[in-house]
Order: structure tokens, then C-alpha cells, then sequence
């Protein structure tokens, strides 16, 4: 498949609004504008596309879901948070493919009966909002935003909203409690946020990726969108890829291509260095579960990574060679996820801390083969315990790596150090500040 | 009419329940004897769903869920006992504990922390924790800073519930305390560590569930056991009439200090929900105070106030009221605080009509103070500027314009000062039950006295104020917690004040010092305790607003603290059936078998 939401990236003006109405451009939003909301809301789920955020759900259905008795306003949340580990590919669109996130904002909001969209963006991401604000400045010139688009009588705004660098503000009731001046810190569900959302009103939240996809969708039709992935997993796909391969990077394929071609295949991250071999493959963000490199013959598609056993979660894979001390990366996940945690519930706030002070003592050699124990138990009693899926992202890397490398963390406890590398005395954590 | 109420049925642990359509999980359970923790979780302040103890299982749902969070539904069946419940719960309290500093025997909250108690019912019986605990401001005590004018905070106690950010954003109305940083290192603080500064300060520590926030007027003065003592009552310092508690440390007879050690809220949907103010909270040390009037004064020739008996009282009086009486016969006044109840007040009206004929009620003036309160626009809970309980009664018995209900602004005093002034006043007969300052200015009338104006002051009250000091007469009476009395608030409810405390010293209470006043001046009442008196109001003016149902106001008695919890919050009532048992008795402390089963008051309302 060529790439459709990243061909243009690497051109130099790329991202200008010129250029992007040269090449079919807002040719979706004037289309969109030409049909019914709900003939759209329908095309979307045609299409199969599903939130590239992390939960993999129906981007229509979502919508579908937005209160439409509502009396109060409706919004579109856009989530352009990106701070899964092993994630980076919004930031590429935001920054080289502005156009097509503000039409699809624009498409969604129409559909949806929004006449304003927020994008909240990572804190660290100035560079990119300084992009994205200048384009969404073009955009409202042009007439793409703003009042009576295209001579249409739609009415839409786009706002940018910077975070302050929480991982947790990613979490979509998160977003919506941070966009509205408060701490990022999750809501109850029920009620969702398609029915009780930003400032109490119905709202959709989407990642970036999502509604990138949307103005495809309306350009070229459900189908066409559709047959681009398997079933139920249409359309492109953005793939961070991390660790310790020759050629990191965000790729762009169908959900057809394999985790194996898309880790080991030359158009793509071409294999483990060079006298390496794979060890360790996480491949949705570090929230989800390991493969072992003889899992990886499986398309890299929402329902067969699962069916392998893992999450597709936000296609960061995370790869990991025979020199990563299992031990190590556990202990290195756990200490972002202590750091992020929001703390606004028990199990979450005092149980990831606690995982992590133990890791951390194995880490060091100094722990006890009950502590392995420990670790096992205090993770099921975070995991289903949470107020938000934090908790049960947070305990994974423990999880995991517990039930494939054992034995690592017992040669740690019975040799008093790392057997794996020399240098484990002078490893830090590297987490995101 | 009858109300229709929607209704869902459910099972709950194996029992068909039924409860009103929108109720939590957790709320049914509590209405139904179910014990489940909860901390988030304030009927006051509503649901967070953060502190995840109050877990059940519920069928066809795939985690175990929040009660508090979760509202029934017709055939949800509900699970708060399985072994997945228990451990689930055990986990998040070995959570709850692995950071708190355990400081029981120090902290405040001990022996009534629901932190202590769940973690006994629900937690595990160890902990598996062997890092060094989270340490916020110092080890110990020295954790213990400032909190603005009324409160301590100790972080190293909290469990983040956030009850109190909650509280001060939705009820007090001025989000003034906030959480700082993020996950394990959060911790609650104020702008700028500036501290509280509300006048609802003091429900801080009744809805913290730990010792975290506690309150300088309470901190190491008494613990829950040694305080066993009771009594139901409402607050007087305001025209709002807050529900309360008057709470009594048990101590030995000869121990000196005070018993009455605090007050606290009690819920009424209709008055103060589950709150009180810090004024009514915080102001009460002046019962027992040193300014306290405990004996009866008379002036003698040479000028002074001396010690005397009611019975040298009581003649000489009478002689100098007939006398004042026929210099003028209407220059005999009455300035009376709107802190006299409604039996107080009654007397007036009698003994007036009984002297002077249908227009001797005109004699009198009923005044209080007025002082705005400054409190956020946005709060819910509006303490009133009237600092008077009984602005309502006085109008009731028609001793003030207006009618039951209606706003209240300042008392008028206008017309007494005018008399006053122009030298018509022989005697002055002030009654001032309440705290110092809330019968209004009095100044003018210390001025009239110093100018000679005045040539007969008579003080009926609770303290030597400066007006009592200028008297010739001084009567001392009952403060609101030493009688039965009845007040009619600013919204028009009736209600009642209990007797806690016996008067000090020679003090009486007043109904019988001015039923033995109007003997001594001839007029027999015939009223022989205060409930004779509410009888004779019935039957006189039964049906006025504000004085409906005076004779059947039922009191409140000392109970035991235990006792009293068992009526008052029944989600507590396991509490005191698991707990306390094995605690050493108490010297002085109220055998809770000795007691009369407790009255049912102010009607008390179901848990929410
Ligand atoms: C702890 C946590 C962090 C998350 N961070 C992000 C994020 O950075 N970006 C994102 O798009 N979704 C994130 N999500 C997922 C969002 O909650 C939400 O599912 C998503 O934004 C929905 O958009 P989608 O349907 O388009 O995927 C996070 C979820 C959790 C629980
Ligand atoms: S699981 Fe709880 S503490 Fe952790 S991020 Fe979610 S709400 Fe915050
Ligand atoms: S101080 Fe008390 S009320 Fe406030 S969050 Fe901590 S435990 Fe809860
Ligand atoms: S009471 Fe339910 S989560 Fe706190």
C-alpha cells in the first residue's frame, strides 16, 4: 500500500495549505458539506475505522453515541496527548500533515453537530502547536474555518489547548477535566463522554491519527476505505517503531503487513542490529504485553495482535534485542508509571510506587525470591481495581515480564546483580519528564 | 396526596431489597444494615469514585465496581461478601495503610477514624510494606502544620479522598484547598500554605475520614471514650438554628476545666444539611467561662455588687420595681434579646399583660445584633446575619413587626431610646441569655446610666457583660445548653434546645426566675416547670405560625456517645457493636443501661 496519510511528509512544503489544496485537499470537507450528517456518521462506520488511540473502538459508533437530544452545544475533542511510550506518530502528522487533521476536525465536528473543536496537545509539543497554529490560521483564511464554510452555512472553530506534560492527560475524561482548567485527573464512566462531556456537554474525543483518516473516508468512500486493511481493520495505519532495530521510524502500511515485516522487512525497520537477535517485542505502547519474536507472524491489525496475545493498542512497538535486561525494563516502565500516575485513586497511586521501589531493589540485587511474590500479588491488586485503565496499563510491564522472564529476575536475585550487562550499576531509568 | 415514588428492586447479598429508583449500590446497602466502606463518598459532597473500597460484585459486570458509583437497577444482583469482594477490598486497604503513619495513639481521630475502623472490618491483618513510609512534613507530631486560624493538617495521615477539596469547592463555596503534585507524591494544600480561611472551617474535620485535618479547639483536649456523654440540641448563635450536638467529657468530680468539649453537626435536610458554622461550632467556651454569672448581685447603698440570695433577692427587687411602677407607671421597660426562647418571651408577654393590661406588652423591646457574614457568592450554606435564634418567636408572640418567615433586618431600638433619652425610663429589665454582644449595641444604654438617666437597671443573663456590671439587679439565668427550650428559626421551624449541662452555681433557669419575679410582684402564673409554660402557649395561641406542635416538643437527654451514634447514623452502628467493647470504663462516664432508650428528637433522617 502507498502511503496516504504520510506520502507528503518529507516534501519541504508539505505541510502549506497550497500545496495541500493543490493535491485534493479540503476536497472531503466540500464533499462532506454536500450530505447529511448522519449519512456521514454511517460512511464512518462503514469504513471500519477504529480510534487509533489505544482502545482500537468504532470511530462512528462513537459518534453515533454523541447526545444528539442534547439541548447544550456538542464538541469534538481531539486528542493529540501522544504520550504512550513508543509513540510518535500524531506528532508527525500534526507537524507535516497539518491540513489533513483541521479537515477532519472540520468533517467531524460537521458530522457530529459541533460547530468547535478542541486539539489538545502535549505539552512538550510546542514546536508542533507553533505548525498546527499558523495552518489553522491559512485554514480560517481560506474559509475552511470559521463562519459559513465554503458557502455552506457550517460554522466551525478549532482551538489549540497545550498540556502540561502528564502521560494521564491522555486519558480521554482526563483531557476533558484538563481543557476545562482542572487537573488532568479521569472522570467516573458512566456517563461517557459522548453524553456528559466537555463542560458537561456531549462530545466525541478522538485521536489525531482518527480523524486524519476521516477525510479519506468521505473523499474515496467506506469501501475503498474498508478493503485498504482486513476486516473490521480498514484503512492506513501509522507504526512507531523503537528499540533496537536498524532503522526506527514511523511507518505507514495496511493492517495486512505482519509485525515480523514491519520489525524485520527492508521497507520498514530492517531487523535487530547487526550480531543481534530480537528478545522482546512490545507492540502497542509500553501499556500492553510482550510477544516473543516467534509470535510475530501475525498481521499487525487490531483483532490479530490481540489474538496473539497483546495489544495493538497505539502501534508503538517497542523492540527489544538480547541485550535488555527484562528486570530493567520493568523497573524502567515502572518508574514512568509512578511518576505519572495522577493519584487521584488508592490502588494506582500507592500500588505502582510500591511496584516500583521493589523493582528497583531486585534491580539493584538486593532483593528476595518472595518479593517476586509480592510483585505478582500487588499487581492483581491494582489490575480491575482502577478508576481509569491506568492501572491496568501500569501493571503490565510487571505482568508480563514476570510470566516470560522469570528467570531473569531470579538470576538478579540469586547473582545479587544484572547477569546481562556490565554496566547495570550505572543505568538509570529513563523515563519522559 | 399520596407520593409516588419510583422504585427498583434488586438482590443484595441474597435479599430481595427495594429502594427508591436513582439510589447508589452503596446507598442501599447502608439503608439495609449492609456494612461497606467508603471514603470518597459524602452524602454531602457527593461521589469521586477514587478511593475504590467500597468495591461489589454485581452480576454480568465484567470488574468488580464501585457501589458508590454505581445506581441500581430492577434485577441487578449484588454481591458484597464473595471471596473476590473480600480480597479485592483487603487489597486496597493493605494500599491504604502502607503509607499512613499509624500514629493512633497521638492522633485525634483515634477511636472514632473510620480509617482505624474499616481497616479493622474490611483490611488484611498485616501489611507486607517494608520501605520506609511517605514523609511529607516531619515524623510524628511534627507533621502537624498550620492550616489557617481554626485547623491543623498532618499530610502524612491522608488518604487523598479529596472530601476536603470537594467540600470547600461545593459547599463552602471557595475552592480554597487544592491537591499539589501528582500521583504517590500528591498531597493536599492551600494557595500560597496560607491555610483555610472560612468560616466553615470546622466541617474539614468532620468529613475527613482521617486525623489528617483537625481542629485547634479540639486537638489533645479529649479522646472518644472520654467523652461518652451527649446531647442533641440545635445551636442559638444564629437565626439559622443548626442541628447539633453538644458533646460532654466524662470527668471525675473533683477534676477542674470545662465538660462541655465541642460541638458537633447533625444532619437536618431542612436546616444545615450536615454542616454547622465555626461561630457555632468554636463559641461555647464562655458557658463555662470566667465571666460566667453564678450567683445573683444586688448594688448596695455604697455602690458596690454584692453576693446575694434569691430569697434577699427577690424582696428587695420587688420593692424597687412597685416603687419605680408608681413614680410612673409606664416607666417600667423591657429590653429583651432575641435569644429568649419562646417560653421566655411568652412569660414577658404574661407578666406585662398581667401588670399593665392588654397594651403592657408594648413595654417591651426584643433587639439583637446583626453582623453580615463574609462568605464566598457561590457558597451553599449561608450563615445568616441575624446573630439571634428567635427573631421569628418574637414576632410569633407579636413583640416584633413582620411575620413568621419573612426577612429579618435589624432590630428596632429606636423608640426605647427616645424614652430613654427624654428621661421618661424609670427601670430597665434587660434579658441577655445569649453570648456577650448579641443583644446589639448597648453602649447608648451605659451612656443613659453614667448620665443618670437610668435609675433602676435590672440584668437578667448568663455573663458579666458591661451592662450586667452598671446593673442593680443582677439575675443570672440558664445559657441555651442548660434548658429545654423551644426557637422558631429564620425559615419558621420550631425546634429545640436540650439540656446538657445543670446551671453553675445559684443560676436558675429563667422560665422559673420570672415565674418567681411576677410572684413577688403579685401575679400568680401558675406554671410550675418550663412544659406548663409550652402547655398554656397551645392553649392560648396554638395555632400561630411558628408555635405549631410547642406542646408536644420532645427533648433530648443525656446519652451515651454510644448510644447516641447508634440512633444518629445507623452506618455506624456496627461500629459500636464490634468495636469498644473491651475498653476500660470510663470514671464518671454515662452507663449506657442506666439511660431512658434515645428520644426521637428532631426527627433523624436516613443515611443518604
Ligand atoms: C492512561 C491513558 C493514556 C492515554 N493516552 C492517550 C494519548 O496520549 N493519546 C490518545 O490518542 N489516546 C490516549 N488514550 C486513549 C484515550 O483515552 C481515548 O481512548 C482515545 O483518545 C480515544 O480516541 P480514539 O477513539 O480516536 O482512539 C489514553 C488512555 C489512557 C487510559
Ligand atoms: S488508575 Fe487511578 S491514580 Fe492511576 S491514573 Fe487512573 S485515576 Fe489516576
Ligand atoms: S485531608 Fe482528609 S479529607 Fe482531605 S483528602 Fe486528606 S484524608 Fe481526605
Ligand atoms: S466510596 Fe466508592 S470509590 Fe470511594
Amino acid at each position: 500500500m502507498e502511503p496516504l496519510l504520510t506520502q507528503d511528509v518529507r516534501k519541504p512544503n508539505g505541510y502549506t495549505l497550497d500545496f495541500y489544496v493543490e493535491h485534493d485537499g479540503y476536497a472531503g470537507l466540500r464533499r462532506a458539506l454536500g450530505m447529511a450528517p448522519d449519512q456521514i456518521i454511517e460512511m464512518v462506520k462503514a469504513s471500519g475505522l477504529r480510534g487509533r488511540g489505544g482502545a482500537g473502538f468504532p470511530t462512528g459508533t462513537k459518534w453515533q453515541f454523541v447526545d444528539k437530544k442534547s439541548p447544550n452545544p456538542r464538541y469534538i475533542a481531539c486528542n493529540a496527548d501522544e504520550s504512550e511510550p513508543g509513540t510518535f506518530k500524531d506528532h508527525v502528522l500534526m507537524e507535516r500533515n497539518p491540513h489533513l487533521l483541521i479537515e477532519g476536525c472540520a468533517i467531524a465536528c460537521y458530522a457530529i453537530g459541533a460547530k468547535v473543536a478542541y486539539i489538545y496537545i502535549r505539552g512538550e509539543f510546542l514546536h508542533v502547536q507553533q505548525v498546527l497554529e499558523a495552518q489553522i490560521a491559512e485554514a480560517y483564511k481560506a474559509g475552511y474555518l470559521g463562519k459559513n464554510i465554503l458557502g455552506s452555512g457550517f460554522d466551525c472553530d478549532v482551538w489549540i489547548h497545550r498540556g502540561a506534560g502528564a502521560y494521564e492527560a491522555g486519558e480521554e475524561t482526563a483531557l476533558l477535566e484538563s481543557l476545562e482548567g482542572k487537573r488532568a485527573q479521569p472522570r467516573n464512566k458512566p456517563p461517557f463522554p459522548a453524553v456528559v462531556g466537555l463542560y458537561n456537554c456531549p462530545t466525541a474525543v478522538n485521536n489525531v491519527e482518527t480523524l486524519c483518516n476521516v477525510p479519506l473516508i468521505v473523499k474515496n468512500g467506506a469501501e475503498w476505505f474498508a478493503a485498504l486493511g482486513p476486516e473490521k481493520n480498514g484503512g492506513p495505519k501509522l507504526y512507531c517503531i523503537s528499540g533496537q532495530v536498524k532503522r526506527p521510524g514511523v511507518y505507514e502500511a495496511s493492517m495486512h503487513v505482519t509485525l515480523r515485516e514491519l520489525i524485520e522487512g527492508e521497507r520498514y525497520a530492517g531487523g535487530a542490529r547487526e550480531g543481534r537477535t530480537l528478545k522482546a517485542i512490545i507492540p502497542g505502547g509500553s501499556s500492553v504485553p510482550v510477544l516473543l519474536p516467534e509470535q510475530l507472524d501475525v498481521p499487525a491489525s487490531f483483532d490479530a495482535v490481540q489474538k496473539a496475545g497483546s495489544l495493538l493498542g497505539s502501534a508503538g512497538i517497542i523492540v527489544c534485542d538480547d541485550t535488555t535486561c527484562m528486570v530493567w525494563l520493568a523497573e524502567n516502565l515502572l518508574h514512568f508509571y509512578r511518576h505519572e500516575s495522577c493519584g487521584k485513586c488508592t490502588p494506582c497511586r500507592e500500588g505502582t510506587d510500591w511496584l516500583h521501589k521493589i523493582l528497583h531493589r531486585i534491580e539493584r540485587g538486593e532483593g528476595q525470591m518472595r518479593d517476586l511474590d509480592l510483585l505478582a500479588s500487588i499487581s492483581a491488586q491494582i489490575g480491575g481495581k482502577t478508576l481509569c485503565a491506568f492501572g491496568d496499563a501500569a501493571i503490565t510491564p510487571v505482568q508480563t515480564t514476570l510470566k516470560h522472564f522469570r528467570h531473569e529476575y531470579e538470576a538478579h536475585i540469586r547473582e545479587g546483580r544484572c547477569t546481562l550487562v556490565a554496566d547495570w550499576r550505572a543505568r538509570q531509568p529513563i523515563g519522559a519528564h | 396526596m399520596i407520593e409516588v415514588v419510583d422504585t427498583v428492586t434488586l438482590t443484595l447479598d441474597g435479599r430481595q431489597i427495594t429502594v427508591e429508583k436513582g439510589k447508589t449500590v452503596l446507598q442501599a446497602a447502608l439503608e439495609h444494615g449492609v456494612s461497606l466502606p467508603y471514603y470518597c463518598y459524602h452524602p454531602g459532597i457527593g461521589i469521586d469514585g477514587s478511593c475504590r473500597v467500597c468495591i461489589v460484585k454485581i452480576e454480568k459486570m465484567p470488574k468488580l465496581q464501585t457501589s458508590c458509583s454505581t445506581v441500581c437497577t430492577d434485577g441487578m444482583v449484588v454481591d458484597t461478601q464473595s471471596p473476590d469482594v473480600h480480597a479485592a477490598r483487603a487489597g486496597v486497604f493493605e494500599f491504604l495503610l502502607i503509607n499512613h503513619p499509624l500514629d493512633c495513639p497521638v492522633c485525634d481521630k483515634g477511636g472514632e477514624c473510620p480509617l482505624q475502623d474499616f481497616s479493622y472490618t474490611f483490611g488484611p491483618d498485616n501489611s507486607r510494606m517494608e520501605f520506609p513510609r511517605r514523609v511529607f512534613d516531619g515524623e510524628g507530631v511534627k507533621a502537624d502544620v498550620d492550616f489557617g486560624p481554626t485547623l491543623m493538617l498532618n499530610r502524612n495521615r491522608c488518604i487523598m479522598c479529596t472530601r476536603c477539596v470537594r467540600f470547600m469547592g461545593l459547599v463552602d463555596g471557595d475552592a480554597q484547598i487544592g491537591v499539589i503534585n501528582r500521583g504517590n507524591g500528591s498531597e493536599i494544600g492551600t494557595f500560597n500554605d496560607e491555610g483555610v480561611h472560612s468560616l466553615m472551617s470546622g466541617n474539614l474535620v468532620d468529613v475527613c475520614p482521617v486525623g489528617a485535618i483537625t481542629t485547634r479547639d479540639y486537638r489533645f483536649k479529649s479522646r472518644p471514650w472520654d467523652n461518652p456523654s451527649v446531647t442533641d440540641t440545635i445551636c442559638t448563635q444564629c437565626s439559622k438554628g443548626c442541628n447539633t450536638t453538644a458533646w460532654l467529657k466524662a470527668k471525675p468530680e473533683w477534676a477542674k476545666g470545662s465538660s462541655l468539649i465541642r460541638f458537633t453537626p447533625r444532619f437536618n435536610a431542612d436546616v444545615n444539611q450536615y454542616w454547622m458554622c465555626d461561630i457555632g461550632r468554636f463559641n461555647y467556651r464562655w458557658v463555662e467561662g470566667d465571666d460566667r454569672l453564678r450567683a445573683p448581685l444586688v448594688r448596695d447603698a455604697q455602690g458596690t455588687q454584692q453576693r446575694a440570695s434569691w430569697a434577699d433577692l427577690m424582696p428587695k427587687l420587688r420593692d424597687r420595681l412597685a416603687q419605680a411602677g408608681q413614680s410612673s407607671p409606664d416607666g417600667v421597660k423591657f429590653l429583651v434579646s432575641a435569644h429568649a426562647s419562646n417560653e421566655e418571651l411568652f412569660l414577658f408577654r404574661r407578666l406585662t399583660e398581667e401588670l399593665l393590661g392588654p397594651s403592657g406588652p408594648s413595654t417591651i423591646t426584643v433587639s439583637w445584633r446583626v453582623t453580615p457574614k463574609q462568605q464566598p457568592p457561590r457558597t451553599t450554606f449561608k450563615v445568616p446575619a441575624v446573630d439571634a435564634p428567635n427573631v421569628n418567636g418574637a414576632r410569633a408572640f407579636g413583640l416584633v413587626t413582620g411575620a413568621v418567615g419573612d426577612p429579618q433586618g435589624p432590630s428596632n431600638v429606636g423608640a426605647l431610646q427616645a424614652a430613654v433619652a427624654a428621661g421618661s425610663v424609670t427601670a430597665l429589665f434587660v434579658f441577655d441569655p445569649g453570648p456577650d454582644g448579641t443583644l446589639g449595641d448597648s453602649q447608648w444604654l451605659l451612656d443613659a446610666r453614667a448620665a443618670g438617666q437610668l435609675p433602676l437597671l435590672i440584668v437578667q443573663g448568663v455573663l458579666m457583660t458591661s451592662l450586667a456590671k452598671a446593673a442593680d439587679f443582677v439575675l443570672p439565668g440558664a445559657s441555651f445548653v442548660e434548658k429545654d427550650a423551644s426557637y422558631t428559626n429564620d425559615q419558621g421551624w420550631l425546634q429545640a434546645t436540650s439540656r446538657a449541662l445543670a446551671t453553675p452555681g445559684d443560676a436558675r433557669e429563667d422560665w422559673q426566675i420570672l415565674v418567681d419575679l411576677a410572684s413577688g410582684l403579685g401575679v400568680q402564673l401558675g406554671y410550675t416547670s418550663a412544659a406548663t409554660v409550652r402547655g398554656d402557649i397551645a392553649a392560648r395561641m396554638g395555632g400561630a405560625v411558628g408555635l405549631v406542635g410547642i406542646e408536644g416538643l420532645a427533648f433530648a437527654s443525656t446519652m451515651s456517645a454510644r448510644t447516641w451514634l447508634q440512633a444518629s447514623n445507623p452506618s455506624e452502628r456496627w461500629k459500636w457493636d464490634f468495636m469498644y467493647q473491651d475498653l476500660p470504663p470510663v470514671k464518671g462516664a454515662v452507663e449506657p443501661s442506666s439511660l431512658p432508650p434515645p428520644p426521637g428528637l428532631i426527627p433523624l433522617k436516613e443515611v443518604k
